[in-house]
């Protein structure tokens, strides 16, 4: 087969699961999971054999024609696409694995697994489309899935808000989106990925404004400040949801999405990509000091996420790096897209470690009965052993500790900062330090001391269907960091990725790991009651409270814009309805009556009609005028 | 004394003015039938005059085809108002009124 063809299958594996499920056995839940995992592991192979094999290609077929403007439908496999379809395939099938057992009691999981499917489907679509017109259709339902499946339990109004949220949050950032795709198609011409980078390394000029609006697509998926208030309640959805969807994959396409279009941000002015960093930086800070204060496993983890993704934006925005080569021929310095290099490798050894803290939390979720709140656990190392180790690897790597998948990503992240900004450096360092506290703290709290309410007390250990994924990424997550691995696979992107020299960027880690995670080893002590609560009252309410940003926009939807709306829907009502549709219908409706009166079925009226009528021909024709 | 051309077109507007207002002002079907039956001879009256007073043929052949036409019409209009006085039982026209707004 063709690499297009095998693409083509990649797309229509997920597409038939869906819609076999969807159609036909909305009922058969067992049958269903498994022709979805099937479908998955489809996914897997295709996609294993196609980047593994080094097969790289473009493919695009026209779909629309208005005129001129044409909406081409294609593939752009390069070795960035590849890397982020390894990790979809990757991360996909672990989910659909776990969710076997995960969601083995549910009653709708036909429902889920369809839903997992379509997700499958959206999400291939984003990796692989060639322009951006393809990539926003597939944007979009990626949204529409992700609000399915946190819609899973509909039947709970907080699930069903928390979808709702997700989905209009989403659109804000995704109208940005389309205009940002509408002026590039406007400036350039071209929506075709390659098509603009050919057109920028041409000269092309492309104003900020152009990058920026496609950002805020980004802005939306990827949750960053001030867009970032759906993902934390979007955690009402399924917790192997979660791990696929809001952490490893669907949240990471802006981030994606933003290194397909880096030729824009390297042609348009630098105040784009600053733009770029700062919003990641401060959605990194402000994520992390949110965590601190969160009881539920999986807000604190989602949090980690925002704060996370923000490394990955701030990485991107910092933007390109002057290095030196030294060849044969000499030493010359080339402009490497350092940004695009370490947001990807951060990315990629997120969307390890990440996933597997949210199986992870959803092991610890089912072995507790559904208890969610870190200070009813306690005592779990015991109980469920294979979901502590597991679970500790991925807190080790998020944290940064040496030789693990995070060290190395983020030491790429604060080496970039280092070169480019320092102050950025300090506020990135600073996170890293908040990052290890907060996973230190739910580490300890869940899995130290005693345990803290009957349902922990009880807790059991997973099955083998959760247990393998679990396995599996932590396997990643020590070695995904190790590019020499596979890093030859994927040459394209990971080449990006600026190393590191000397010791410094090592020593600032280990303090990090050590202030961060060590505090909160000393700080927190294993009881019913936040340490952290008791001690700083004020500041932790601070935290708790999210610097209120929900209730401002809570605020301004019901007290502003719906004012504003009720203002508007009043001119509707009178001016347009009205006066202009109802007046304009009232005035003719007045001539019809008077034409109507002269319709009075006497034959002598007529006549006498008729002979006004010849009267007035005849003069008319005699040449009279009126005076 | 011989009539002139004046007189047949008064003789032909009296005529017409008759049956004009007989059409205007009569109630009964059948009367205004006759009334514009009568219109029509008062035109081929004054075109028959005009013929004999002009030396042509004209004015005749007009006539002609008036009579000829006017002969249809009245085998047409003539069932129609039998069919109608069947169906309503009247050939009063304000009675004939269901035709409106």
């Amino acid at each position: 087969m063709t690499p297009a063809s095998l693409a083509i299958l990649l797309l229509l594996l997920p597409l038939g699961s869906a819609a076999l499920i969807g159609l036909f056995l909305r009922r058969q839940g067992a049958l269903a999971s498994w022709i979805s995992v099937t479908a998955a592991t489809g996914i897997a192979l295709v996609a294993g054999h196609l980047v593994f094999r080094g097969l790289r290609f473009e493919a695009a077929t026209e779909w629309l024609r208005f005129g001129d403007f044409a909406i081409s439908l294609g593939f752009k496999f390069d070795d960035l696409a590849a890397l982020m379809l390894a990790i979809v395939a990757l991360v996909g099938l672990c989910v659909h694995v776990f969710s076997l057992g995960y969601m083995h009691d549910d009653p709708s999981r036909a429902r889920y697994f369809g839903g997992l499917s379509i997700f499958m489907f959206s999400m291939l679509g984003i990796v692989l489309a060639d322009n951006l017109f393809m990539m926003f259709i597939f944007w979009e339902l990626v949204g529409f899935s992700s609000w399915l499946l946190i819609n899973h339990w509909h039947e709970k109004t907080s699930a069903s808000d928390a979808a709702k949220k997700a989905f209009i949050v989403n659109r804000v950032g995704d109208f940005g989106f389309l205009l940002g795709i509408i002026a590039c198609y406007w400036a350039l011409g071209a929506v075709n990925l390659t098509e603009i980078a050919a057109k920028v390394h041409g000269g092309a000029t492309v104003v900020a404004a152009i990058p920026l609006l496609l950002f805020c697509g980004a802005v939306g998926k990827s949750a960053q400040m001030p867009l970032h208030v759906w993902l934390p309640d979007a955690m009402e959805g399924p917790t192997p949801v979660s791990a696929l969807i809001h952490a490893a994959t669907m949240v990471a396409a802006g981030i994606y999405m933003l290194c397909r279009i880096e030729p824009l941000f390297a042609a348009a002015p630098a105040i784009a990509l600053n733009v770029v960093m700062w919003i990641g930086v401060i959605t990194a800070l402000y994520a992390a000091f949110c965590a601190i204060a969160q009881r539920d496993i999986k807000k604190v983890l989602a949090y980690s996420t925002l704060s996370q993704l923000g490394y990955m934006v701030a990485a991107f925005g910092l933007g390109s790096l002057q290095q030196t080569l030294h060849s044969d021929a000499g030493s010359f310095d080339v402009l490497v897209s350092a940004g695009v290099g370490a947001a990807m490798f951060h990315l990629t050894t997120h969307a390890f470690f990440k996933a597997l803290l949210f199986l992870g939390s959803g092991a610890v979720i089912h072995a507790c009965h559904h208890e969610q709140d870190i200070f009813a656990m306690g005592g779990l190392r015991k109980k469920t052993p294979l979901t502590f180790i597991t679970f500790t690897i991925g807190v080790a790597a998020i944290s940064g500790f040496p030789f693990l998948a995070g060290f190395f990503s983020k030491d790429a992240i604060l080496h970039l900062a280092l070169e480019k900004n320092h102050f950025v450096f300090g506020i990135l360092a600073f996170t890293a330090v908040l990052t290890a506290f907060y996973m230190t703290r739910l580490w300890k709290l869940v899995f130290l001391g005693a345990p803290r309410s009957e349902s922990a007390e009880h807790a059991h250990e997973v099955g083998p269907t959760m247990a393998l994924p679990l396995v599996v990424l932590a396997v990643l997550s020590v070695f995904g960091g190790y590019t020499a691995i596979y890093g030859h696979v994927f040459d394209g992107v990971l080449s990006l990725v600026p190393h590191a020299e000397g010791s410094t960027i090592l020593m600032v880690s280990l303090v990090i790991l050590i202030v961060g995670a060590g505090g909160a080893l000393v700080f927190y002590q294993p009881a019913a009651t936040d340490t952290f609560e008791q001690k700083f009252p004020g500041l932790f309410s601070l935290l708790a409270s999210k610097l209120f940003i929900d209730e401002a926009y809570n605020y301004y939807v019901a007290k502003i814009q719906q004012r504003f709306a009720m203002l508007l829907n009043f001119f509707e009502q009178i001016v347009l309805a009205g006066l202009i549709i109802r007046g304009l219908a009232g005035v003719v409706g007045l001539f019809g009556l008077g034409a109507r009166a002269l319709q009075t079925g006497r034959l002598s009226a007529y006549v006498y009609w008729f002979l006004i009528g010849v009267v007035l021909l005849w003069g008319f024709a005699a040449g009279w005028t009126f005076p | 004394m011989i009539a002139g051309l004046n007189a047949y077109i008064a003789l032909s507007a009296l005529l017409f003015a008759i049956g004009f207002f007989g059409v205007l002002l009569r109630k009964n079907t059948l009367v205004i039938y006759m009334c514009l039956e009568l219109m029509l001879v008062a035109s081929t009256l004054a075109l028959v005059a005009f013929s004999r007073f002009n030396g042509t043929m004209d004015g005749n052949v007009f006539v002609f085809f008036i009579l000829t036409v006017a002969a249809a019409e009245v085998a047409v209009g003539l069932a129609i108002i039998v069919a109608l006085f069947r169906r309503r039982q009247t050939v009063q026209v304000d009675e004939l009124d269901s035709l409106k707004h």
